[in-house]
């Protein structure tokens, strides 16, 4: 009966406890976060031009344009496309850069700094020089095709290739974050652990793969969960770099929601897009991480 | 064992090369960057931007030194930079702090919508905030600019930094709670410096994005004296045509407190910290 | 150096306070997109002058904020969907206008105007733009803007190369280009409204300016024979290589098209007149030998063949305030058409839409004659359509300078999703 009481007042302590630690970050995310996307999922609901003062409820008929609106379904593929291949790009490049770092030790600093500043630069140095890197005339491409004897490559102007050019590109800016991730990663593994597998005759190699690697596994976890939710909800590159162009080969489901806010002034579908993104985006992280835990328990 | 050994080093010198390919990768374009702010405007249109410069050309990054509202613009910037980080890392580490040691209920519910607030895009929070700006009195001033920016870092910040806290060893915790260290003190003592690497993670990241932010710069400031530096290019971009080359010595300007920034909080990264760290 | 910028930064700093404690008494708000030379002293200018002059009179001092094109628009929705418009602000009139119009965010100014006598400054065609059912909503500023050819006139005189009359003659040049080892047409095609002029004018010239109206006003459709010739002459064009190689990925705001006829790799360029203001200041060594000729006719069309395509103004300031406040924010409006205030805009090399606007530049003479010669004047679709539409005609239009979709296909987009404004706006 004591001991009852006294484990209640110790989960009592730790919920009153818990409330008091999060509460600047509940208020800071209600204010600024869900207050917002209420309004939207409301907005989704009306006719209005995002400027006036009346909006007009208009029922489902946005969500209804939604659900059979091929272009936003397009754009939903082209995000689709842009989570797999940064999965497939970013994280394992993003593994060997760090890596690497945390073999070499001190010694390569330089390389450290270095590798990090496509992270460091702005998307709109990066979009102009991208384009000059990817042009169709003295471009890197078309260099690399004439030297073995092809024509002229056309990659950002072309609607079969624009994207997967970009999404290189977003790569090229986002593998310095995924290294610095796994090197704080790979920094929490306590030294002591390498110099036990080295007195056991294990290589710094061994001690990797059997050792560092698995415990990196929930790192490279939230990783993953980061990676997506990022592609998912991209905007910036693609703005910049083709702005949905050519045609609308590069249409995200964030520029289509932009266009329909700002743009062309029909915020009312706007907010459906991004009520049915915010949806999209948090079911699919959600179904990740539990597919991800699973495999962790077994 | 030699002959393994050979093995080992040759593995190691094509990672070097591999790696020094890669180097030049990360570089190449910010080098062109660099460049194309020493050339003039009409070079870098007939040139485009991958050719060396001609004649170094200084004119582009005087002109932006000796402009003193560059200076009024880096003076905000660093404001909000600092202000921002400052808040950011103890609000994530106090949300981080429960949501990956205790045991409560609800737990399971707030980290979800932790998780659901990074997929909320940026825009449609533009008008509810525009409008908070106002109502506040805080439109047109920089002071707006740090809830924001905090209030958009944490969900992710808050996710990194959790991760992060459930790998810290338990026994650490649990020796300090023999100790006699209450939970308030156990955080600040023995959690928050063993999280110096998450942390420096979030500095790192969330300082360049900060740093770089532009949409609610533009949105919630309009005077002068209340612009940040990513408006800044502003001065060289015109409705009918655009500096180039002003533009990127303005970037290359920019980009430079946040290398060293990088250089050094990279250190906080290095292996080893976690021991230093329990043994101090 | 150090000490100076410290003492500049503190200046600043001051001068940023002052402007706080300014903003505490009667102050008008006005937007503008004056922030790259020249445009910024030209947008400076009235304000200057009615802060020095007329500020004590009216009781009220402007304040400007001067903000870049991109993005600008969002901002200015942003403001005034939280009921925060600017007293005064800067745009493009419209389909946008329309908007700001009907959500009560514009003024009507025709009295203003008529008592002003600005309707005897400005040319007819500009009001008619700033007009909407009837009233003057607007004052325009900047500038005549008609799609012409530019063309380097020492290069052609070099190689022989004379200005065409008609589309036939146009591409018989182009062919004795191709052999020249000379690119045509300089066109950098990324944000899709440049390539759209090629698509206007086509469709004007086979069959007249009303095509568009037609289809606007629910009485016509894109889906007809003149957009199919439009888009058949482009798909044409682009397979006997008329076009720079990735022209949708050329940027017009890298001057990629420009370079393109500076150098020589590519003949003309079909664009906007302000590129004399931009030439003019980039390059005045080119500037010297540039020339314009208006788009060529088409033998055998009986649609009128002298319309250009363009506008006759493309910045417009309307109002948001009433009373003493919006006759102070008139009267600053008014300086924008003061004889010194065109001078200076004519020494930029630009041309606002003002009766006594004229230019000793060569080239704005061989623009000017274009423009007298014009029976009308053709509204840019992207300025004149409603903006979900205008967003379609320039993706739409794009495809058909990779021949990814059919000239039918691309008309049907268009004609499609004015369909579904119509239906929204009955």
């Amino acid at each position: 009966m004591k001991n009852k009481s006294m484990a209640d007042r110790r989960s009592r302590d730790t919920a009153i406890c818990a409330v008091v630690f999060l509460l600047p970050v509940l208020l800071l995310m209600a204010i600024f976060l869900f207050y917002p996307i209420v309004q939207t999922f409301i907005n989704s609901f009306t006719q209005w031009n995002g400027i006036s003062a009346d909006k007009v409820f208009n029922g489902w008929s946005n969500w209804n344009k939604l659900v059979h609106d091929p272009k936003f379904w397009q754009a939903f593929l082209n995000n689709v496309k842009i989570m797999v291949l940064s999965l497939v790009i970013q994280m394992p490049i993003g593994i060997l850069l760090a890596t690497f770092l945390d073999t070499g030790g001190r010694k390569f600093n330089l390389y450290k700094i270095v590798w990090f500043l496509p992270l460091l630069m702005s998307s709109v140095a990066v979009g102009y020089l991208f384009r000059y890197f990817l042009a169709t005339k003295d471009g890197i491409f078309t260099g690399l095709s004439k030297l073995f004897g092809g024509g002229a490559v056309d990659l950002l102007g072309n609607q079969k290739t624009a994207l997967y050019a970009v999404i290189l590109v977003i790569c090229w800016q986002f593998i310095p974050f995924y290294m610095v991730y796994y090197m704080a990663g790979y920094s929490s593994i306590s030294e002591d652990l390498y110099e036990a597998a080295a007195i056991d005759g294990a290589t710094r190699s061994q001690y990797i793969r059997s050792i560092a690697l698995p415990m990196l596994v929930p790192t490279i976890k939230s990783a993953i969960i980061m990676s997506v939710v990022g592609s998912l909800k991209y905007f910036d590159l693609v703005y910049v770099m083709t702005n949905g162009g050519p045609g609308t080969s590069t249409e995200l489901m964030a520029t289509y929601m932009y266009k329909n806010s700002f743009v062309t002034y029909n915020m009312g579908y706007g907010s459906a897009i991004a009520a049915g993104m915010f949806i999209l985006i948090t079911a699919i992280a959600a179904l990740i991480m539990k597919v991800l835990n699973r495999g962790g328990d077994d | 064992m030699v002959h393994n050994k050979k093995k080992v080093k040759i593995g190691w010198i094509i990672a070097v090369i591999v790696a020094t390919f890669w180097l030049l990768v990360a570089f190449v374009p910010f080098m062109f960057m660099v460049l194309t702010g020493f050339k003039e405007k009409l070079e870098v249109i007939m040139g485009g931007a991958l050719a060396f410069p001609k004649g170094f050309y200084l004119e582009n990054y005087k002109t932006i030194i000796t402009d003193v509202k560059f200076w009024v613009y880096f003076r905000n910037s660093v404001i909000v930079l600092l202000l921002s980080l400052l808040f950011l890392l103890l609000f994530s580490a106090f949300a981080a702090y429960p949501l990956s040691r205790f045991k409560f209920k609800g737990r399971n519910f707030i980290y979800m919508l932790v998780v659901a607030s990074m997929s909320i895009p940026i825009h449609v929070t533009m008008i509810p905030v525009f409008q908070l700006a106002i109502k506040t009195h805080l439109y047109d001033t920089i002071w707006v600019l740090i809830p924001v920016a905090v209030a958009f870092a944490l969900p992710i910040s808050v996710f990194i930094l959790t991760g992060f806290m459930e790998g810290i060893p338990r026994e650490l915790e649990e020796a300090a709670d023999i100790d006699g260290c209450g939970r308030y003190r156990r955080f600040f003592e023995v959690i928050l410096p063993l999280s110096t690497p998450g942390l420096s993670t979030l500095a790192i990241y969330n300082g360049v994005n900060i740093w770089n932010e532009f949409i609610f710069a533009f949105t919630l400031t309009q005077s002068d004296g209340n612009r940040t530096l990513p408006l800044a290019l502003w001065n060289y971009q015109g409705q009918y045509s655009s500096n180039t080359a002003m533009i990127m010595a303005c970037l290359t300007l920019s980009v430079l407190p946040m290398i060293i920034m990088f250089a050094i909080l990279q250190d906080k990264l290095v292996k080893g910290m976690m021991a230093g760290a329990v043994k101090g | 150096m150090n000490k100076k910028v410290i003492s500049l930064t503190l200046a600043a700093l001051l001068a940023g306070s002052m402007a706080v404690a300014a903003q505490a008494g009667e102050t008008l708000d006005f937007w503008e997109q004056g922030t790259d030379e020249p445009d910024k002293s030209l947008w400076s200018y009235a304000p200057d002058q009615f802060n020095a002059n007329d500020a004590e009179e009216y009781g009220f001092e402007i304040n400007t904020v001067g903000t870049v094109n991109d993005q600008y628009k969002q901002k200015l929705a942003v403001a005034m969907s939280s009921g925060e418009c600017p007293d005064m602000y800067t745009h493009w009139s419209g389909g946008p206008m329309i908007e700001y119009i009907k959500s009560g965010y514009a003024q009507d100014i025709t009295d203003l105007v008529k008592e002003a006598g600005l309707d005897q400054l400005y040319t007819e065609a500009s009001l008619a733009q700033a007009t909407y059912d009837g009233k003057i909503y607007a004052v325009p500023v900047l500038n005549n803007s008609v799609a012409v050819f530019f063309y380097d006139k020492q290069l052609w005189a070099d190689k022989g190369y004379e200005v065409p009359e008609t589309i036939d003659d146009l591409e018989a040049l182009c062919d004795k280009m191709k052999a020249d080892g000379i690119t045509p047409f300089a066109l950098a095609n990324q944000p899709a409204w440049t390539g759209s002029m090629y698509y206007m004018y086509l469709v004007a010239r086979y069959g007249g300016p009303d095509i568009v109206s037609k289809a606007y006003d629910g009485t016509g459709s894109f889906v007809n024979d003149a957009t199919k010739y439009a888009g058949d002459k482009i798909e044409e064009w682009v397979d006997k290589g008329y076009f720079p190689d990735g022209v949708n990925s050329l940027s017009p705001d890298n001057g990629d098209d420009r370079a393109l006829l500076y150098t020589g790799e590519a003949g003309m360029m079909l664009h906007g007149s302000w590129q004399v203001g931009s030439i003019k200041q980039e390059n005045p060594d080119f500037y010297k030998n540039l020339g314009c000729f208006a788009f060529p006719k088409l033998e055998g069309s009986e649609a009128d063949q002298s319309v250009v395509v363009g506008t006759l103004g493309d910045n417009f300031i309307s109002f948001n305030c009433t009373g003493d406040a919006l006759k102070a924010a008139f009267k600053m409006a008014t300086y924008y058409s003061t004889p010194e205030w065109l001078q200076m805009a004519i020494d930029a090399g630009k041309l606002p839409p003002l009766k006594a606007a004229s230019s000793e530049e060569p080239a704005w003479q061989d623009i000017l004659k274009i423009l007298n010669d014009a029976s009308a004047v053709q509204l840019w679709w992207d300025q004149y359509l409603p903006s979900s539409v205008a967003d379609v005609h320039k993706s739409s239009s794009q495809l058909l300078f990779d021949k990814s979709e059919t000239p039918e296909n691309v008309a049907q987009m268009q004609q499609d999703a004015m369909d579904e404004y119509l239906a929204q706006n009955k």
